[in-house]
């Protein structure tokens, strides 16, 4: 990532690339709009306060999860001593996010309903459950850059990943056959 | 070796992470060739794989959010590293406002109101500097888009050569009456852009048009939105007919902005050249060299 261009007036690859990935985690982590979205903001009001003191060989993708998780920790360490929110149902980011008008490349790959089951499930899972899958199977983060951001060993992210995942499984099992069978029928 | 009977569940897991390597890599794929219940195990993995991949990105950020943090990745761009740091964090403070918050979030309304108040306050105090400072806005938007049509993260909508399909296709969508620039639409000259597509983007407290064409494999964007919200003032002038253009470059971009029926355009390129020379790029065929 850079917040540079080059001579040609080209943007060169910037911080936004990762924008969907953080909001994604701040969804995951929060499970309301208003809040992922702060988060995001914040995050990269943090980083490019931080820009200057990164070295040339660290890898931005898994700095920016990793400052955008500890905002979260930060916030629910103050949220202990002061007022509760009210948390917004899961469900109205997940209306909110197929209204969203960039959703037509999403259509090529996946009907809506199976990407909103998909979503709900990932939803019901504990918060250390969401937050590896998503990093895991949608940001491809590796073990050791997951354990980097979760902060934790490398073992802990297998085990912690295996759970997760047997869990979602379970949740999906449905959704799973569904397509399974679809893929049969295409494929006769 | 045959069935495992399960004992290599976790090896699974490392196989189709990618994590697994080396020798440990190779005596995996011999045991799956041989051993059924891994196979299945296997399978019954990449089928969630499959699933979830197919469901990615699990959320998109709204349009709101991106415009908000390609504005304040812009606006602060490392490459100015001598701010010095309490100016950096107090304009750092004002563009961190939030957009949403259901209240308790990270931001705090009452200061940051205040914060932006005392810049309105202090460096907007004419009427003739607002309206600079409405144009500036409307240009960094217009900016912000062409760099995201860049990097993929805004695609095309619809996607059409046709001027008359892009323009049903933003009718209703916008809260104007769209039109694309005369010069685009016009026959009988040998255009060397053709039109691509466009897309809603959000600006201020609604939609604008978002065209895209293509030139010499560049891509050039053109943001369309009502002159009630965007204004087009400063920069080079260069007038032409009875609209006058306004040339200024931008975050290494070449940006032309001009009103007319009712709506403020911004078109962002790389294009070489300054103003005039600029225009003409596009321009160079058309018969009356004095009018665009």
């Amino acid at each position: 990532m850079s917040w540079n261009h080059d001579g040609a007036g080209q943007a060169d690859a910037t911080g936004i690339e990762h924008l969907d990935g953080l909001y994604s985690y701040a969804m995951v982590l929060s499970r309301n709009h208003a809040e992922a979205e702060d988060l995001v903001q914040e995050t990269y009001v943090r980083a490019i306060q931080a820009l200057g003191r990164l070295r040339a060989d660290s890898n931005m993708k898994s700095w920016l999860f990793t400052i955008l998780r500890n905002l979260w920790l930060n916030q629910l360490r103050k949220r202990r001593n002061g007022p509760q929110m009210v948390e917004i149902e899961v469900e109205d980011g997940v209306a909110n996010s197929i209204a969203e008008p960039s959703k037509n490349s999403h259509d090529l790959y996946v009907s809506r309903i199976e990407a909103e089951r998909v979503r709900a499930a990932i939803q019901e899972l504990p918060v250390e459950s969401r937050e590896i899958i998503l990093l895991r199977e949608y940001e491809d983060l590796s073990y050791q850059e997951i354990a980097g951001v979760l902060d934790c060993p490398v073992g802990t992210v297998m085990s912690r990943l295996g759970r997760a995942r047997t869990k979602l499984r379970a949740l999906l099992s449905e959704t799973l056959k569904e397509s399974d069978s679809a893929l049969v029928r295409g494929t006769k | 070796m045959k069935d495992c009977g399960g004992d290599y569940g976790a090896t699974i897991d490392l196989y189709l992470d990618k994590e697994l390597i080396g020798p440990d890599l190779e005596e995996f794929r011999a045991h799956l060739e041989a051993c059924e219940a891994c196979r299945t195990g296997l399978e019954v993995r990449e089928e969630l794989f499959r699933l979830l991949r197919r469901s990615r990105p699990l959320y998109s950020a709204p349009d709101a959010l991106r415009t908000q943090v390609m504005r304040t990745t812009e606006l602060l761009p490392s490459s100015a590293p001598y701010t010095p740091p309490r100016l950096r964090r107090r304009i750092l403070k004002v563009l961190a406002r939030p957009l949403q918050s259901a209240g308790g979030g990270l931001l705090r309304w009452p200061v940051l109101v205040a914060a932006i108040l005392l810049v309105v306050a202090g460096l907007l105090p004419i009427p003739g500097i607002l309206r600079q400072a409405s144009a500036n806005s409307y240009v960094e938007a217009a900016v912000a888009a062409h760099r995201s049509s860049l990097n993929g993260s805004l695609p095309l909508e619809i996607k059409s050569e046709s001027p008359s399909a892009v323009t049903g296709w933003f009718a209703g969508k916008v809260p104007f009456n769209f039109r694309l620039p005369e010069a685009a639409e016009e026959v009988g000259h040998e255009q060397i852009y053709r039109l691509t597509g466009g897309r809603l983007v959000n600006y201020k407290d609604g939609y604008a048009a978002l065209v895209s064409y293509q030139m010499q494999q560049q891509t050039i964007s053109l943001l369309i939105a009502s002159s009630k919200s965007a204004v087009a003032a400063g920069g080079e002038e260069v007038p032409s007919g009875k609209i006058l253009f306004h040339y200024s470059k931008q975050m290494g971009f070449s940006v032309i902005t001009w009103s007319t029926h009712g709506l403020t355009y911004a078109l962002v390129s790389s294009l070489p050249g300054s103003g005039r020379q600029s225009c003409m790029v596009c321009h160079q065929n058309m018969a009356n060299g004095d009018h665009f």
